[in-house]
């Protein structure tokens, strides 16, 4: 009997590690917050939007359910309305404004409404203003941590995308992961697929495809842009190893997209794949021991995955009659995939989630069309944009909350995201 | 009687014409001015220097000349090139585009079009994502590039490139849309 509960636990914790697992449950209510802002906080559309950040980002951590109906205004030291917060656990105050020297500073301020403890306090300052959604950001990491969540260090993160602004022209932009604070880095030309270089986000890869195309790198804190090679029809930079020194290119040399890993010390292009159809969008897997990627070679675009020096394929994705868009975080990998043949009916591309070691598969998303999944850092947070009846949104999954969250977009035609 | 009558009718006319030519003549001796001849001193004309000097933007040396008829020689080549479509999420020519194809081999092998490299490059919808719709306009500029190859132009005079969604021609949401911007067209390059 010991046994049997011993197995039956492991068994349990195994599934429970498993993300392509839906959580088809939630366990218990999560703690309610509610956010009341100072009289004297600025207001106008800085002052609205940043309301609307902590909402989203409390939201997001899905480690807390905010009071969206209504805001409430308080100063920080005010008494807390015992009546109005019974059912509530948290309180957040916040005070915006602008110091002497024309600086934006935040004052943040949770309050556990049973005890009217104070939980967290801290003061933000900012000199350039238009980086306010950071504040939001990092309030809400801040406190989430005091709290001893666990981590959402995805908040501030940096997401950086190309957009099309014309015909043969499109922009390489930094943002928040909300894609409120938006800052063009890169302008002039087809500048196409930028991925981080590094953990820290300090630089990027992108493709500038002004005569031949040329695979640049670019310190976002120097504002240097180095050259890493260029070559014919077609180049990108995949992904990047978890050293930063190699980088899986999709390439053709010879007018054949193929995937090629590059090394960055030695300076040597190694050919991972030989298929004459389409190889693309290699991620590596497994830390690095295997590259995942996208071919053809079946008729239909659909995940595979093999060994760098190795010759054999091994397929990874059994279902969907177009799967051509991946993203890859250590045994997980997560693919866009088209729902059926006719391609401009409702429905038309879903995201999944699946894994090298385990034989489930997890839809994400329900319907309209999603594209550009990516992984967050920790790999447990997808970001996704989603177009739905012609509108465009900016999708974050939460996979181990099973919870799903969606913003309006209003920044015109993404070419390609990296988070 | 008659002929007198006559006679001196006549010699009435002769004298009444003669008397008008002399008094004519007379009068309009009179009317006319003697003429006033140059000035004996000279008047100094002065140099008009404005204007003098201008040259147009536009002048040209002979090799520019040869630059610029290149080009305009090149936008003729290519806006007579006829485009060639694509079904949705495939990279082979279809038959009904074969005849396309032929033309634009017949078309960049004549004489004017043989100076010039060719880009051959390959488009596509909005329906694909990231880099598997470069791929695709890349293996179309390809299908394409191999299939001039075939009909007789120079390989080494093509290059192909993709531009994947980035360069649509017609930007509704339309199937018809969809269908013009799946396409591989050309750019001559001198």
């Amino acid at each position: 009997m010991r046994l049997f509960i011993l197995i039956l636990c492991m068994t349990f914790s195994l599934f429970a590690s498993d993300l392509t697992l839906e959580i088809v449950k939630d366990v218990g209510n999560l703690p309610k917050i509610a956010i009341e802002v100072s009289p004297e906080s600025i207001e106008g559309k800085i002052g609205q939007k940043f309301f609307k950040l902590l909402l989203g980002d409390l939201k997001v951590t899905s480690h807390f359910d905010p009071i969206s109906s209504s805001i409430g205004y308080a100063r920080i030291l005010d008494p807390i309305d015992y009546a109005k917060y019974k059912d509530v656990a948290y309180l957040l105050r916040y005070k915006l404004f602008y110091d002497d020297f024309g600086d934006l500073e935040a004052r943040a301020v949770v309050y556990d409404v049973k005890t009217s403890k104070q939980l967290f306090q801290k003061l933000y300052r900012l000199r350039d203003k238009k980086r306010y959604p950071f504040i939001a950001h990092k309030i809400v990491y801040d406190f989430n941590e005091a709290l001893h969540f666990p981590d959402v260090a995805f908040l501030k993160s940096f997401v950086i995308f190309a957009k099309y602004i014309a015909p043969k022209r499109s922009d390489i932009v930094l943002s928040d992961y909300t894609l409120t604070y938006q800052k063009t880095i890169v302008h002039g030309g087809l500048n196409i697929f930028p991925k981080w270089a590094d953990k820290e986000q300090r630089s990027f890869y992108y493709t500038d495809m002004q005569g031949r195309p040329t695979l640049y790198r670019v310190d976002i804190y120097k504002g240097v842009r180095t050259k890493i090679l260029s070559g014919e029809g077609m180049l990108v930079c995949s992904d990047v190893s978890e050293d930063g020194s190699r980088l899986l290119l999709t390439m053709a040399p010879k007018d054949q997209p193929d995937i090629y890993e590059y090394n960055l010390h030695t300076h040597a292009l190694r050919r991972v794949t030989r298929y004459p159809g389409i190889d693309v969008n290699g991620n590596y897997i497994e830390g690095g021991a295997r590259v995942v990627f996208v071919s053809d070679r079946l008729g239909n675009p659909t995940i595979f995955a093999k060994r760098i020096n190795s010759d054999a394929v091994e397929r990874i994705v059994y279902h969907g009659k177009n799967n051509s868009a991946l993203n890859s975080f250590g045994h997980y990998i997560v693919y866009s995939s088209r729902e059926s043949n006719n391609a401009f009916g409702p429905n038309t591309f879903n995201l999944y989630l699946t894994s090298t070691t385990s034989d489930y598969i997890r839809r994400l998303t329900a319907n309209g069309v999603n594209i550009f999944p990516r992984f967050s850092s920790d790999g447990e947070t997808i970001l996704f944009i989603k177009e739905f009846q012609r509108q465009t949104a900016l999708g974050v999954i939460r996979l181990k909350y099973n919870k799903s969250y969606l913003f309006p977009l209003y920044t015109g035609k993404i070419q390609s995201i990296d988070w | 009687m008659i002929n007198k009558i006559m006679i001196n009718k006549n010699l009435w006319f002769g004298l009444f014409v003669a008397a008008f030519l002399i008094t004519g003549c007379a009068k309009k001796s009179v009317e006319i001015e003697a003429p006033q001849g140059h000035a004996p001193t000279q008047e100094q004309a002065s140099e008009v220097n404005e204007g003098s000097g201008i040259k147009s933007v536009g002048e040209m040396s002979e090799e520019s000349m040869t630059q610029e008829e290149k080009l305009r020689q090149m936008k003729m080549i290519e806006s007579q090139a006829k485009k060639i479509y694509f079904d949705f999420d495939k990279y082979n020519i279809r038959p009904d585009q074969m005849p396309r194809v032929e033309y634009d081999a017949q078309l960049f092998n004549r004489p004017e079009a043989k100076p010039f490299g060719i880009k051959v490059e390959g488009n596509c919808d909005e329906w694909g994502t990231d880099e598997y719709n470069y791929a695709l306009g890349l293996k179309r500029a390809k299908s394409v590039r191999d299939a001039l190859e075939a009909k007789g132009v120079d390989p080494k005079r093509m290059s192909i490139i993709s531009y994947g969604e980035s360069n649509p021609v017609c930007t509704e949401h339309t199937k018809e849309c969809w269908a013009k911007n799946r396409r591989v067209e050309f750019e001559l390059i001198p």
